[in-house]
């Protein structure tokens, strides 16, 4: 039987060879489309600042270009600290907000929205201007969702979830933390509770009802050694964890298999038919 | 005084990036290397496997596919291959319909031998069976004055064809391999720690040389850790090259060493056949 701090053990990367494969995968995916360089939302999370540092060491600050897009309702410590990163990396930031068009969406269509469907189209907002902005500049989409929030499913589908590709997609959240502090990111960002900040005073960790260390290593239990429920929470995780955890990743598969296509002919996209993506 | 000549053997591993599903620069490449490995006077060059088309093809692989004896491409790298012996990784059409993963050695302006792959991994990220039939036969192959065995990737997770080979005569396996990487806790790929486990080992109890040439690059976000090695008999590692960067390992081997290990470690000649039992 393993026990926690084993498990926790097993999640630490050798932070040097984990930065230098993450800065080739940039440098070999920019190059391989031909794109120029890479955008991402600055968040003011850790998330995106990991990216963001991944992708300078990757491609040098002139061809990384950040975008801080605040709502009226966003924290200034959001702010505060998407500059910090920017500042940290020597990146010019560009800051638009997107409270014009959210709030004349809503205001036309549905004054009622609630706050999920408000969070979601602000996700949404994000997502296209950072989309066009990469036609406009010949440049790929740097995701910045970790592997814990993707399998539990906290993201909004085509908003944050979505991007041209991803450093951070198969990192546990605790790795984020880990290599963050490698790279030396402003230690505000790394001890700040982890916020989608959709919301005024949200964190992530009372949304989910689970911590991201207990998250992560459950997940890793039940995802990559195969255990069963009951054998995780024989390692001494609590059954109630457990059970969210597994719930959560139930609740949202349709968001890591986007394209549902009714299969008619024998080359279904994706079913019969697997081409490779490169 | 009693004199005689040593018999050693230079070897290259050509550890390169393949273009997935591109032939054509694929074969290029292959071209240029051949004639880097002449320069430095190697007898015996090996390439990864797929080396002439990349890897996780899916279902490009039938476009990819050559019969070797009519192909103009091995053609071309047979005549670059008249002093020296090279073998590559591509798509064969068998013979008798269906693809194969196959290894061919080129020497002296032809066709040396073919080895079909025997192990298909189709599990976890693996599709192989799904693309391609397995072969069903080992082969020996006379190589610059010794005689060496090959086998692909996998193959060596299946120690009792390592064993066969050894136990026939080869003084030599050559492993051509496309194992993606993943990263742990230690400066090298945790993938590194497993083929070395595998090489080493082999080394030891079939008391030959084990050159293990792997390949770098990206595909579908799959990463190729690189770190092809030569391993002495008796599971010494002679030398390796590094991570993550293209590189033309070049060893010389003492074959005598081989000889002189099975004098004073002779597994192969104690090897008990028809055992009872389970």
């Amino acid at each position: 039987m393993l026990r926690r701090e084993e498990i926790a053990a097993r999640l630490t990367l050798d932070a040097d060879l984990a930065v230098a494969v993450l800065t080739s995968f940039i440098v070999d995916t920019v190059a391989g489309a031909q794109a120029r360089g890479v955008v991402l939302g600055l968040s003011g999370g850790i998330d995106s600042a990991l990216a963001a540092a991944l992708a300078v060491r990757a491609l040098g600050g002139a061809r990384v270009h950040a975008y801080y897009l605040p709502y009226r309702l966003s924290s200034p410590d959001s702010r505060r600290d998407a500059e910090a990163v920017a500042r940290h990396l020597d990146l010019p930031l560009t800051s638009w907000e997107i409270t014009a068009q959210i709030d004349a969406y809503f205001d036309a269509v549905d004054p009622e929205a609630d706050s999920v469907r408000r969070g979601n189209k602000l996700a949404r907002e994000r997502m296209a201007i950072l989309f066009d902005q990469a036609k406009k500049r010949d440049c790929l989409v740097l995701g910045t969702s970790n592997k814990t929030e993707t399998l539990l499913g906290y993201s909004t589908v085509f908003g944050d979830h979505a991007s041209s590709l991803n450093p951070l997609g198969d990192l546990w959240k605790r790795q984020v933390w880990q290599l963050s502090r490698h790279l030396g990111l402003p230690a505000a960002v790394i001890e700040k509770p982890p916020s989608a900040d959709l919301r005024p005073g949200q964190t992530d960790e009372a949304e989910l009802g689970v911590d991201y260390p207990t998250a992560d290593e459950v997940l890793y239990l039940l995802f990559d050694q195969g255990l069963r429920p009951a054998e995780v929470v024989a390692c001494g995780y609590p059954a109630a964890a457990v059970e969210r955890i597994l719930a959560l990743e139930r609740a949202s598969r349709f968001k890591r298999r986007l394209m549902l296509i009714a299969r008619l002919s024998g080359s279904a996209i994706n079913l019969d038919l697997e081409l490779p993506r490169d | 005084m009693v004199t005689a000549a040593p018999r050693t053997v230079r070897v290259g591993l050509a550890q390169l990036d393949s273009r997935l599903g591109d032939l054509a620069a694929n074969l290029e490449r292959h071209l240029a290397w051949i004639a880097r490995a002449r320069e430095a006077g190697v007898d015996l060059l090996l390439f990864p496997e797929l080396s002439l088309t990349g890897y996780r093809l899916h279902h490009l692989a039938a476009r990819m596919a050559l019969r070797p004896a009519e192909a103009p491409e091995i053609a071309r790298l047979a005549a670059a291959c008249k002093d020296l012996t090279a073998v590559v990784g591509l798509v064969e059409e068998h013979p008798h319909g269906g693809l194969c993963n196959s290894a061919v050695a080129l020497a002296g302006g032809r066709i040396a031998g073919i080895h079909r792959k025997l192990q298909l991994p189709t599990y976890g990220l693996f599709q192989e069976a799904r693309c391609f039939r397995a072969g069903d036969r080992l082969d020996l192959f006379p190589v610059a004055g010794t005689t060496a065995g090959l086998l692909i990737c996998e193959e060596l997770w299946h120690p009792g064809l390592a064993r066969r080979l050894a136990g026939s005569g080869a003084e030599l396996l050559a492993v051509l391999s496309a194992g993606p990487g993943r990263l742990g806790a230690t400066p090298e790929p945790a993938s590194q720690g497993d083929w070395e486990l595998l090489t080493r080992a082999t080394a030891l109890v079939d008391t030959c040389w084990v050159l293990f040439c792997g390949r770098v690059g990206w595909e579908e976000g799959c990463f190729y850790p690189g770190g092809s090695h030569v391993v002495r008999p008796g599971g010494e590692i002679m030398s390796r090259a590094s991570w993550l960067e293209e590189h033309l390992l070049v060893a010389d081997l003492d074959l005598d060493e081989v000889t002189r290990l099975r004098a004073r470690l002779p597994l192969l000649a104690d090897e008990r056949h028809g055992i009872e039992g389970p």
